[in-house]
């Protein structure tokens, strides 16, 4: 064959094949069997604490990838879940079940994954109370001198409401060379006044400063953009009530009140939000409603970041 | 050097053999699998900030060890087993036994010439995961990663030194074979050993022991896991590390002498 035609002809065959790779890439990509939808909550083939000296030293490596699988597998159920609203308190509707077991091969693997501790001790008590503490008392285990790994501890018996527990968990904390005075502090708040907003923003406001991951990050600042907004709606409700009182009846709008709130302003010297409208906003920036029928001003649950409870 | 010179001192014939070794690993572009590990560094700087949820720094060093130790040991074995071989099989063994060039210092200077390309390596990895860790923002891991590098330089100095041993009597596919079973065995024999006193048989207990004994314990060099935690290697640790790698590399390089100067080329 001379070498023109000889050319011509692969030519010719490159340009033929070459689309058809890319119709039969997407046609046995659509065909494919797929996996049952229960198959992303499958048992664990593998246990960490067996592989583990298994692994030929790259046991981090592996816990590492434990690790992402588990942030992965929250992400997943949450981008597929069909509630209009995720509640961060209780989280047992999206039924992650293989949260914590993901968790425990991770920190099987590598005892002194802190980040892995951590992050379990945000995101379990929202999924089963008794399988975070047990995450917390094994990372406490492996890593005695860990300050941090009692204020998690702590922070989860507080979540349970066992502040007596916390207050212990926080004292023990304390004694750890290099422990900050705020874990003595936070052992005497938990024992005076435990359900007090005050503790509960002094102890979002620790996990929001040392969060070594980004989602315990973000849960401590939207748990304190809830306790401001908190701390607003009770001025915002006082003022609604004063009004009721003088005139009558509701107001139509938090509008009619807003010459009266400029006069007051919440604990702690924070200022009210207001958007362009004006009106009157939670901290991520959703104009707080008014319920005409209890007449109350209340977070816009539909639209607000911030968690309803 | 002057050519008397080097005829006169073993040492420095052994030097120029080494030199050989390293400029010869460099022309037959060894080196290239650093552009494949700063491709993975650089991939894992950028991307696993997302995916790991803050926690890049561990990750970089977790992947980027574990690379560093993966690419030092296929270097270590498939350039080590060609050592040997390929001088006898290109017999340019016979121009260099023609010199007066002891079968020893020749082994000797093959193993330090690797182990020099394998130390530019490893240098050049470790310096890459440390520039990834600055890129995110980590100021104390980048020196931490040391002593876990040194560590795994030791482990690829006797993986090294067990493919040189496996090449000097058997083809190179075997000799790639067995010390990648070397290699995997070296890592498992701490853990075997100590899963034997469970079993409660006194064979096993006693196979499993001499094989803890007898086999690289490459477990005393793995620091990775804990390097990605911060943590740093006592001295004592290093020293020992040290010390053992030094030892069990002089005994494999006596028994590769041993085997090579009875090794007849015709």
């Amino acid at each position: 064959m001379p070498s023109n035609r000889k050319v011509s002809v692969l030519t010719a065959i490159l340009i033929v094949t070459t689309p058809l790779v890319y119709i039969l890439s997407n046609f046995t990509s659509a065909n494919r069997v797929t996996l049952s939808e229960a198959y992303e909550d499958s048992d664990l083939d593998l246990q960490g604490r067996r592989l583990k000296g298994f692994a030929l030293g790259s046991e981090g490596l592996l816990a590492d990838w434990y690790w992402m699988r588990s942030l992965q597998y929250i992400g997943d159920k949450l981008v597929k879940n069909e509630m209009e609203t995720i509640n961060i308190e209780d989280l047992q509707p999206l039924n992650p079940r293989l949260l914590y077991p993901l968790l425990d091969n991770a920190t099987d693997l590598d005892s002194k994954f802190i980040g892995a501790y951590s992050y379990g001790a945000v995101v379990l008590p929202a999924i089963d109370p008794s399988l975070a503490v047990k995450l917390a008392e094994k990372g406490i285990a492996n890593n005695p001198e860990s300050w941090r790994l009692y204020q998690y501890l702590g922070y989860i018996h507080w979540r349970n409401k066992d502040y007596e527990l916390a207050s212990a968990t926080y004292e023990r904390g304390s004694y750890i060379a290099g422990a900050p005075s705020f874990m003595r502090e936070m052992a005497a708040a938990m024992k005076n006044k435990g359900g007090s907003r005050n503790t509960a923003r002094l102890m979002y406001q620790q996990i929001f400063d040392d969060a070594q991951d980004e989602q315990s990050r973000r849960n401590a600042e939207l748990r304190l953009m809830q306790l401001a907004a908190l701390d607003e709606l009770d001025v915002i409700n006082s003022i609604v009530r004063s009004f009721q009182e003088k005139s009558g009846r509701c107001p139509t709008s938090l509008k009619e009140i807003l010459a009266q709130l400029s006069a007051k302003s919440p604990p702690g010297g924070i200022e009210f939000h207001m958007n362009a409208a004006p009106e009157l906003t939670d901290p991520t920036g959703v104009p707080y409603l008014l319920n005409q029928n209890t007449c109350g001003a209340v977070i816009d649950a539909a639209k607000s970041r911030i968690p309803p409870n | 050097m002057s050519e008397p010179n080097l005829i006169r001192d073993p040492f420095n014939r052994i030097i120029a053999i080494a030199g050989n070794t390293f400029r010869e690993a460099i022309r037959d572009r060894v080196l290239y699998n650093l552009i494949v590990f700063v491709l993975l560094i650089v991939a894992c700087a950028i991307l696993l900030g997302d995916l790991t949820n803050g926690q890049e720094a561990r990750t970089i060093v977790n992947i980027g060890l574990n690379a560093i130790l993966i690419f030092g040991v296929f270097i270590a074995i498939f350039v080590g087993v060609g050592l040997v071989s390929k001088e006898i099989e290109k017999r340019t063994v016979y121009a260099i036994f023609s010199k007066p060039v002891r079968r020893g210092e020749f082994i000797v200077g093959k193993y330090l010439g690797l182990c020099l390309t394998l130390l530019v390596n490893v240098l050049i990895m470790g310096a890459g995961v440390s520039l990834a860790l600055l890129f995110v923002g980590n100021r104390s891991l980048p020196i931490i990663i040391w002593g876990a590098v040194f560590l795994i330089f030791l482990e690829l100095a006797i993986t090294t030194a067990v493919a040189i041993l496996f090449s000097s009597f058997s083809s190179p596919a075997l000799s790639a074979l067995l010390t990648f079973l070397v290699f995997i065995i070296g890592h498992l024999s701490a853990s075997l050993r100590e899963l034997s006193v469970g079993l409660g048989s006194n064979v096993t207990t006693f196979i499993l022991e001499v094989i803890y004994y007898v086999m690289p314990n490459l477990a005393l060099f793995s620091f990775r896991t804990e390097a990605a935690n911060s943590m740093v290697p006592t001295g004592a640790m290093i020293g020992g590390a040290f010390a053992y790698a030094l030892v069990y590399n002089a005994i494999l390089l006596t028994i590769t002498v041993a085997i090579f100067s009875r090794r007849n080329f015709k």
